[in-house]
């Protein structure tokens, strides 16, 4: 479908920097049990505070705790989690998005009517909402924030399948008696895949922010663990002293998602030249 | 005459699906906050022991006691009344914890947004005007760099380089009177615009792109309008349909939105009492908190698409945003 010569003209400059960008930061977050030179949640109370040098590359917590190695596994905590939420979406959204497109009638009034009372809630305000019933914890608030995107996955599923289901090979398969099932996940799928990886890319980079944000007011991760969104919590006392170290975990922050933009930009620019722009970007808050 | 009448039918069904949304919202709430296995009258006592007779009291006044059906009745006919009933925890109005809330952080809001539409125009139109230009590639990775920056990280930036620079400023404590308040509100509102600068300039940017490319505005240069004229006049009319679609979203979850600033400024905002209420399960206070913001959010929102609709009798028939 897409042609060959495609692949010179996805990775431009910025694209080919933020992928390696990205790659790098998953790898060295992923191996964080290996890399890590400390264990992030062994505390030294001899050594806290301390100024970074050799032996802790970023210096050391009030709890005298290795910030670097904090920064290792509170990536993996981030970024896991970012991808746990838009794997929920889309577990759940995609299959409610087709069915609806592609049968119409009831069910789909039904997934828009409340799919229209999910998107009449700014997206952290219900998040907040969910949290407080799940629990707080990690997995309260992957949970919370993945069922506060599935509507948005959902209702961009729908209309793609809109408008692939009038085509005519759609026509075809049921004609020939293709079981719907087929034809919804084998067929009708894949040629929304393009336009729908463009935007959950884009969704992995806010639910990095998302996350962190719950982490940060206290809904998200529980002390001692870590993520980025906590660790900035932590280390507000530091910004004064040790800026660097205080907002190293938001620099973090700031690089993944700016890489995952633009890669995001340059997977829409590929699939689509004509820049369409993806009116659930609209929907989304800050 | 015709195009009035259908304006008008567009109003009446905004404002049915306005009303009908909040109804909706309202029941999720009530029925989402009941999911929860804490249960009131503890949260009421707040770890006081207690014998059954003021138990069953305590059900009564609060309304424990009858139906959930009924209370959720209670609650919403006392909600069109404007009567949020009592918190579980202090015993108090709703209301009159919420309110000096709002005297925080709607003058917050409204700073950040003026500041955000002052800015955020202008440097989407220089960008689109100089379109490939240095300024432009400047100008954009910027706002790409601050649309992916959390608030909570650019007010935490904000605090680290002042400091530094201006040791005279002070980021926390209370204040008092007007001036003191705007001082105090100035920097939070700045970084929580920024990155809603941010995204308005992207949007004005690739709207006013499209639209320099247009025929009318081909033709408008063809006939001697200055570029100014055509800039500014024309085709900026244009970019006000995504871009107010696009900030009505942005600045109607500020309400909540605004918490992470908020905290890293140390101001006592609607958001840390709406989390001080998940966290402590005093849910009349989550549920007007949340109606509060749902009720803002969906105005604002509404009022957009109806003025959208006013303008460009166009959007009527596609059903204005999806």
């Amino acid at each position: 479908m897409i042609a060959k010569n495609g692949a010179s003209k996805f990775f431009t400059p910025s694209v080919a920097i933020s992928c390696f960008v990205l790659a790098a930061i998953v790898l060295i977050s992923l191996a964080a049990p290996i890399i890590a030179p400390y264990d992030p949640l062994e505390t030294d109370l001899s050594s806290t505070l301390e100024a970074p040098s050799a032996e802790h590359l970023f210096g050391t917590d009030q709890n005298g705790r290795d910030i670097f190695s904090r920064i290792l596994f509170g990536g993996r905590t981030t970024i896991l989690g970012a991808l746990a939420i838009v794997l929920f979406s889309m577990a759940i959204g995609i299959p409610m998005g087709l069915f609806a497109g592609y049968f119409g009638g009831m069910a789909d009034r039904l997934m828009m009517r409340i799919t229209d009372v999910a998107v009449s809630f700014p997206t952290l305000l219900l998040a907040f909402v969910f949290a407080g019933i799940f629990g707080r914890g990690l997995r309260g608030a992957i949970l919370a924030i993945g069922i506060v995107y599935v509507p948005m996955t959902a209702r961009l599923t729908r209309s793609l399948t809109l408008s692939e289901k009038n085509r005519g090979y759609v026509e075809a398969l049921r004609a020939a008696g293709c079981p719907t099932a087929r034809i919804l996940f084998l067929q009708i799928l894949p040629n929304c895949v393009p336009t729908l990886s463009s935007q959950l890319t884009l969704d992995i980079g806010y639910a990095i922010i998302d996350l962190a944000s719950m982490s940060f007011i206290g809904l998200g991760v529980r002390l001692p663990e870590c993520d980025w969104g906590a660790m900035l919590e932590e280390s507000r006392n530091l910004i004064f002293t040790r800026p660097l170290s205080a907002l190293a975990p938001g620099i973090a922050i700031a690089v993944t998602v700016i890489s995952i933009n633009i890669l995001s930009d340059g997977v829409q620019r590929y699939i689509d030249p004509t820049k369409r722009k993806l009116k659930r970007r609209a929907l989304r808050h800050g | 005459m015709k195009k009035k009448s259908g304006l008008l039918l567009y109003v009446v069904k905004k404002l049915l699906a306005f009303a009908a949304t909040l109804f909706a919202a309202s029941l999720l709430i009530f029925f989402l906050e009941r999911l929860s296995n804490v249960d009131p009258i503890a949260v009421i006592l707040g770890g006081k022991r207690a014998n059954e007779a003021t138990i069953a009291s305590l059900r009564e006044k609060f309304g424990l006691d009858l139906p959930l059906w009924r209370q959720y009745f209670n609650w919403l006919f006392g909600l069109i009344k404007g009567d949020f009933g009592a918190d579980f925890r202090y015993q108090q109005p709703v209301w009159s914890l919420i309110a000096p809330r709002l005297g925080v952080t709607l003058p917050l809001i409204t700073m950040a947004s003026l500041i955000t539409i002052a800015i955020s125009v202008p440097i989407g139109v220089v960008c689109a005007i100089k379109q490939g230009s240095a300024i432009d590639g400047g100008l954009s990775a910027v706002c790409l760099a601050a649309v992916s920056c959390p608030g909570f990280f650019v007010s935490m930036i904000a605090i680290a380089v002042l400091s530094r620079v201006a040791p005279q400023i002070r980021f926390t404590g209370s204040f008092s009177g007007f001036s003191g308040m705007m001082e105090r509100l100035l920097l939070p509102a700045l970084c929580i615009a920024l990155g809603m600068i941010a995204l308005g300039a992207r949007v004005i940017r690739s709207k006013m792109i499209t639209e320099l490319d247009s025929d009318y505005v081909l033709f408008a240069r063809a006939g001697g309008i200055s570029e100014r004229k055509i800039v500014w006049k024309k085709a900026l009319k244009s970019c006000v349909i995504p871009y107010s679609s696009v900030m009505s979203i942005q600045i109607g979850s500020l309400l909540v939105g605004a918490v992470t600033v908020e905290e890293v400024f140390s101001l006592q905002g609607l958001g840390s009492l709406l989390i001080d209420s998940i966290q402590g399960s005093n849910y009349p206070v989550t549920q007007a908190i949340t109606m509060i913001t749902v009720f803002f959010f969906l105005l604002l929102t509404t009022a957009t698409d109806i003025i959208i609709a006013a303008a460009d009798p166009r959007t009527i028939k596609g059903g204005g945003r999806e």
